[in-house]
């Protein structure tokens, strides 16, 4: 018998130990252990659409003594982004690296990440949680100086520290949770903090900690100063997965700790705090983002951005009672982490093809790349028109259940937010496609590069069509009510 | 004039950074001090039952009598694969920022003689450790890092690759370590056991390879590290890379006979 659970995790740490071990074959052996990766990934989804949340004690103990394995809708949605993310970021990897010591560098490092984040969305343990953590900051902070100059090696050593301070921070809190209550389950764990309201004290100081060590790590305003200098630097493929994968797992952390956790003690104000910095996040780093004169620190500081709005749902969340309206907010929120996940790593990997072709990438003078690249431009056209929330991508959808839920409940003044956001994401995107465009003729070639362009426009296309015209599934995949289902598809 | 203001403006910002590092001294002493509370806190609630008292009572299923050992190997195997992998990666990142330094000088009589004793030593402890581990203190990380410090000492004392062997070989004894701890798991899954859930019958032979690995792996992961780059070259036999490292060094002018004028 075999798990698709532990295959998603086993698979790329089989493939990163294979490629480490055998340095020649990385490259076939890498794409090997991708596909692989990929295709355990799209097992968990059918396995959980068919049988709903899955759940696997490891070693066969008592729930409290061992590690828990648990995919639910929420896991097992971001699982198959990162994965179908991971496959595109691979083949595009396959062409963009020419320097062999980067090659041999580049895999281990790229499936050791991969297998830290789907045992980071899989772990229903928190101290196995902090191992990911652990795993996918040193993978990320690698991999992120792998252009070896000085301002990526200083960049990412700043990330490295910053994330290990995160980490400390998080475990900290660990450990306060474990001396209370004795166990470090997921599921114990949350019976267990609602059964004793008499320690809201360490409850609430342990949450304190933990989200604030995982707020740095998502980079929420005022706590992304290290993320435009680390993700801009990178090399094109890596900077897709920080952007699009990594800064989304502390995310999702966050998420589960706050609804599966630590929801009795949560109330209205500690919701309101993130939601706030969020809103701070969504106007600075979209402003920042229209002043880049990079297009590379242009995507970074969309992300601090797009990360803002995940946080404006939590006092939504907060405020609406469980029903319907609930499980909309929830898929919306789902929906604009993946739309994001798809759209920001296509714009990072056209932009890194827009970078080598050019050998720069300044947007002032990218001037007739659209001719040049074709393929490259419409990637960037999509995937900004993703990250703007315009009709029919994902995030479009998503902004939309935002704003119900904010009037719905009240709170208008996330709508303005919200609007502010989108239309200075409307402006810099066409900031970027207004220079793009010169006056050469119209190129007689639609594709110049496949094995880089192809990754970049199929997941862009995916944050544009697949997620704004068929999102029903999600809510699906969610175990949510049908009520939910006949909403998001009607939008 | 200028210069005296200067001094000044230096005063007074060295001042200023004095005062606020002592504002953040306080307010992490405040932090501290509320953390100590709040643990007590935790503490006084005791009302958990002590996960050590089971992790006892199912002890004679794991295979090993020594419960550290039980957590680490058994009850908890899936997070000690991970913290292996975190090790192999922080060694790929520092192999990927540029090949190591040259090794020291080497040593005198007196520093060469005690090496020869100390390292056999620190091998054979390492060995008894990893054994011992079954049922009293030790294990894989123990004489892990005990072979890598025998590692240290070997390069402290002139060799540039700290008594391992060539880049191909390490690589492999480096993931050994990961490498089985995921096929002894995936194989119990195939058979039917589950991953990484041993039949109490071989758990202890299974566990007693999984930590031989680990152990290797272990020991190699931080002899290399110490090194701190990519593994120098063996002696007579430069890749192109290695050739691009040395040129990177040393200054290519030194070598190569000046062109006649």
């Amino acid at each position: 018998m075999t798990d698709p659970l532990v295959l998603c995790i086993a698979l790329p740490l089989v493939g990163a130990m294979l490629v480490t071990a055998l340095p020649r074959w990385s490259v076939r052996l890498g794409i090997v252990s991708a596909l692989a990766t990929a295709g355990a990934a799209v097992a968990l989804t059918a396995a959980v659409w068919q049988q709903g949340t899955l759940h696997l004690i490891l070693g066969g103990w008592d729930a409290q003594l061992a590690i828990a394995l648990r995919a639910d809708g929420l896991a097992t949605a971001l699982v198959l982004m990162a994965n179908l993310v991971g496959l595109g970021i691979s083949v595009y990897a396959t062409g963009y690296f020419h320097d062999r010591l980067r090659v041999r560098s580049f895999w281990p490092l790229w499936l050791l990440l991969w297998a830290a984040l789907n045992g980071l969305f899989l772990a229903g343990d928190l101290f196995n949680l902090y191992v990911m953590l652990e795993l996918l900051g040193i993978a990320a902070a690698a991999l992120g100086a792998l252009t070896g100059n000085r301002d990526a090696v200083a960049a990412n050593l700043r990330y490295l520290l910053v994330g290990l301070l995160g980490s400390i921070s998080y475990l900290l809190g660990v450990a306060l949770l474990y001396t209370a209550h004795g166990t470090l389950d997921l599921g114990l764990l949350a019976q267990r903090i609602a059964a004793a309201p008499e320690l809201f004290a360490v409850n609430a100081a342990a949450m304190a900690l933990m989200v604030a060590g995982l707020a740095l790590k998502a980079a929420l305003f005022p706590l992304h100063f290290w993320l435009p200098p680390a993700h801009a630097n990178a090399p094109a493929p890596v900077s897709a997965a920080l952007s699009a994968l990594v800064v989304k797992a502390a995310f999702y952390l966050i998420l589960r700790l706050w609804l599966d956790l630590f929801w009795p003690i949560t109330g209205m104000a500690a919701a309101m705090l993130p939601a706030l910095l969020g809103a701070v996040a969504v106007l600075w780093g979209s402003w920042r983002a229209l002043r880049a004169e990079r297009l590379k620190l242009l995507a970074a500081y969309s992300t601090v951005a797009q990360i803002g709005y995940l946080f404006l749902f939590l006092p939504l969340l907060t405020a609406t009672p469980p029903g319907p309206a609930r499980d909309d907010l929830l898929a919306a929120l789902l929906l604009m982490a993946v739309t994001h996940g798809f759209a920001k790593a296509g714009f990072f990997l056209a932009a890194g093809l827009v970078q080598t072709n050019a050998g720069h990438d300044r947007i002032d003078d990218l001037g007739g790349t659209a001719q040049r690249l074709p393929a490259t431009t419409f990637a960037i056209a999509l995937s900004g028109s993703a990250l703007i929330g315009l009709p029919p991508s994902g995030s479009f959808i998503g902004k939309w259940l935002l704003m119900q839920g904010a009037i719905a409940t009240g709170q208008w003044w996330w709508v303005i937010v919200v609007t502010t956001g989108s239309l200075l994401a409307s402006a810099y995107v066409f900031r970027v496609l207004s220079r793009a465009f010169g006056l050469e003729p119209t190129p007689l070639k639609f594709i110049t590069d496949a094995r880089a362009e192809v990754p970049a426009l199929t997941l862009a296309l995916i944050s544009v069509a697949v997620l704004g015209l068929a999102s029903g599934p999600l809510w699906t995949l969610l175990g949510l009510s049908a009520a939910g289902s006949g909403t998001g598809g009607g939008v | 004039m200028t210069s005296m203001t200067r001094a000044r403006r230096a005063a007074r910002s060295a001042e200023r950074n004095r005062d606020l590092s002592l504002l953040v001294a306080v307010l992490l002493a405040l932090l501290g001090a509320a953390l100590t509370v709040v643990y007590f806190m935790a503490l006084q609630a005791g009302a958990a039952p002590r996960l050590a008292d089971l992790a006892y009572e199912r002890l004679p299923g794991t295979g090993v009598q020594n419960p550290v050992t039980a957590v680490l190997l058994n009850y908890r195997a899936y997070d000690t694969l991970m913290e292996l992998a975190v090790l192999l990666a922080a060694l790929l990142g520092i192999w990927s920022l540029g090949p190591a330094a040259p090794g020291f000088q080497r040593s005198g009589a007196v520093l060469a003689g005690m090496v020869s004793w100390v390292v056999p030593l620190l091998i054979v402890t390492g060995g008894y450790l990893l054994w011992v581990g079954g049922y009293a203190p030790g294990g894989a990380f123990q004489a892990g890092a005990l072979l890598g410090a025998a590692g240290v000492i070997v390069r402290l004392a002139g060799d540039p690759r700290a008594g391992l062997p060539g880049e191909a070989a390490q690589r492999w004894l480096l993931v050994a370590g990961v490498l089985v701890f995921t096929l002894v798991g995936l194989g119990l899954m195939v058979f039917g056991a589950g991953f990484l859930t041993y039949p109490p019958k071989i758990a202890k032979w299974l566990i007693l390879a999984i930590e031989m690995a680990a152990t290797v792996a272990i020991g190699v992961a931080l002899a290399a590290a110490y090194v701190g780059g990519r593994p120098p070259g063996p002696q007579a036999r430069p890749t192109a890379e290695d050739e691009d490292a040395l040129s990177a060094t040393e200054p290519a002018a030194e070598n190569t006979p000046a062109p006649s004028p």
